[in-house]
């Protein structure tokens, strides 16, 4: 749990963190977020101390940080930064050790510890292990820095818009695995970005910042539904609201029992989804965008699994012309299916979604 | 050292300068210790020369008293050059920074030759006043190339060695100086080279080098003496170059 109390940055007169208070408990993904120079990374950097406070207090898991020696409670601390700050000079493995090595880990340990993390982001050991930075993508890059944070195992996890650097399709990719080591690990994690939908895409929780102060602490949902003012409301963007909270919809809150037979009286299930001997969908007859009777074989670039959002599956269902997704486990069988109906109706029914 | 498989051209290369370096060697220790076979050579180059080779010491000393006064002088010179160079980039010795790089080019500007002058007064004759001039005169390279490797170092590096809790001696041993001694290398290069030829100077003061028949030469006007010293010290200035050539490269990371 980080507890900032009245946290305040003076620089040369002028308060770039302005009295912010706030708490984040354990396990949860906390966003700063807010226009350029708004402070958010100040106050990220006050939480290992690399910029020191002016005024107010942080505490970490009971820990006031000011009590305790910088680089003890920076090694406790998880870092990761845009462009990764790599060490160019020590391979993957060296980089990746790089905290136990500074709390003496013994060898085995740290290896065992460097496979781990690798495995966990997918990175090849024989490939990577002895592979120095600059023979990396930008991707594998910030793998490995991430990977670097998480070595010994912090109790938090600083992230300062670590996949600024990227390109859009990396960082997508980037971010749905920090989504799910997030939920592999559990750590509570604080990441800063001027993005709102890589915000709303990871956070359980956003803290809008401006001019130094602290604008809105709240859930993805409740600061796109309720925003606390004209300045947030105008920051999460109107254009495309609804796409937004979808966004932060999953597939699984949507789903519906798979129609396996023609309901010509049921609205929105006039279709029916054929099957072969392990329970897979071969093909959707009917529920077509464009012609209803029209029978289309089912392939995996239109299927949908529990845990994708609503956005991604409403996306698929327009490129692929089809009014339903099958939704499928991870053997491929159908246990479910989510339509376009389905969106709507559930917005219809329950006014908004519940979180 | 950086981690990638070498192609066929980049090691017949490789091959290639090793079989350059290995020559050179051989041909620099042959000269110093066989020069005296040469001497019908020499003899028939310059027959109006009552005495066309250099008898008056072994080549070998020369070579080998040549090479101390280089030794000791560069060693100074990198270690005061090392240390005022990290002086000046800590927090604590930052102010003084345009200081030390100007008097270390002042160092520089002064013709070694007007330094012995200063020095003999106050060193007496020989290898003192050598030594002061040539460490003055490779201050400059050293201390230059500590300030210009040590601030190659990216911020984010520097940054995410203090975000994962090195202290700033960790920071310093194990990120900074691997990560400028490509540079402090080069540096160290340059100072050498020019002290191998600068060396050669003090003779005129009494200092036993290479440059003992060079300027006995120059005087006696002998010109198979010049040969024979300037050979010596251009064939070791050389060997020396292609060996911190390869220090260097040992120390390239990618990039």
């Amino acid at each position: 749990m980080i507890e900032l109390k009245g946290l305040t940055k003076t620089y040369a007169g002028k308060r770039v963190v302005d009295d912010i208070s706030l708490t984040l408990e354990s396990g949860e993904f906390g966003v700063l977020i807010g226009p350029s120079g708004c402070g958010k990374s100040t106050t990220l950097k006050m939480i290992n101390r690399l910029v020191p406070l002016s005024g107010g207090r942080i505490v970490l898991n009971g820990d006031d940080v000011t009590d305790l020696p910088a680089e003890q409670l920076r090694r406790r601390i998880g870092y990761a930064i845009q462009s990764t700050g790599l060490f160019p000079h020590w391979t993957v493995a060296q980089n990746i050790a790089t905290v136990p090595q500074l709390l003496k880990w013994p060898k085995s340990r740290i290896d065992d510890r460097v496979d781990e993390l690798m495995a966990m982001f997918h990175l090849d050991p024989v490939e990577f292990r002895h592979q120095y930075p600059h023979r990396l993508s930008g991707g594998q890059a910030q793998r490995v820095g991430v990977a670097r944070a998480l070595a010994a195992d912090p109790e938090v996890l600083l992230m300062d818009e670590p996949f600024g650097a990227v390109d859009p399709l990396t960082r997508e990719v980037l971010q749905a695995e920090m989504k799910r080591v997030h939920q592999q690990t559990g750590k509570t994690i604080v990441f800063v970005t001027h993005d709102m939908d890589e915000a709303l895409q990871l956070a359980t929780r956003i803290a809008l910042l401006n001019h130094g102060r602290l604008v809105q602490y709240d859930r993805p949902i409740e600061m796109m539904v309720t925003p606390a003012d004209d300045f947030v409301r105008e920051f999460i963007g109107q254009a495309d609201l609804g796409l937004k909270l979808l966004s932060r919809r999953w597939v699984h809150q949507y789903q519906r029992a798979p129609s396996l037979e023609h309901h010509a009286t049921l609205p929105g299930l006039d279709h029916c989804w054929q099957l072969d001997d392990a329970g897979r969908p071969i093909a959707l007859e009917g529920a077509r965008l464009d012609d209803d009777s029209e029978r289309t074989e089912v392939k995996p670039e239109w299927t949908a699994t529990p845990e994708m959002s609503m956005k991604e599956a409403l996306s698929r269902m327009v490129w692929y012309r089809v009014m339903v997704l099958p939704v499928i486990d991870d053997q491929g069988r159908l246990i479910g299916e989510v339509g376009m109906q389905g969106i709507m109706g559930i917005q219809a029914a329950n006014g908004m979604p519940a979180s | 050292m950086n981690g990638t498989i070498p192609g066929v051209p980049r090691l017949r290369a490789a091959a290639a300068g090793n079989l350059r370096l290995g020559a050179l060697i051989v041909l620099l220790v042959a000269l110093t210790l066989g020069m005296a076979q040469l001497e019908p050579l020499f003899r028939a180059l310059f027959p109006d020369l009552g005495n066309p080779l250099y008898r008056r010491d072994s080549f070998l000393n020369l070579m080998l008293a040549h090479i101390g006064l280089v030794l000791v002088s560069s060693l100074i010179s990198v270690v005061v050059g090392v240390a005022a160079g990290l002086f000046v980039t800590r927090p604590a010795g930052r102010e003084f920074e345009p200081m030390v790089s100007s008097l270390a080019a002042i160092g520089q500007t002064f013709p070694p030759a007007a330094v012995l002058a200063i020095a003999v007064p106050l060193a007496g004759f020989g290898f003192a006043p050598t030594i002061i001039a040539l460490t003055l005169y490779g201050l400059l390279p050293v201390i230059q190339n500590t300030i210009a490797g040590l601030g190659t170092v990216p911020a984010t590096t520097l940054e995410a060695a203090r975000g994962n809790g090195m202290s700033a001696s960790q920071i310093l041993m194990r990120v900074e100086l691997p990560l400028a001694m490509q540079v402090i290398i080069a540096g160290v290069r340059i100072s050498v080279i020019i002290n191998i030829g600068t060396a050669t100077i003090g003779s005129t003061v009494g200092a036993k080098s290479l440059g003992t028949p060079l300027i006995a030469g120059l005087v006696g006007n002998n010109l198979a003496y010049v040969i024979q010293g300037a050979l010596l010290v251009g064939l070791l200035a050389i060997v020396t170059d292609l060996l911190f050539e390869r220090l260097e490269r040992h120390y390239a990371f990618g990039d």
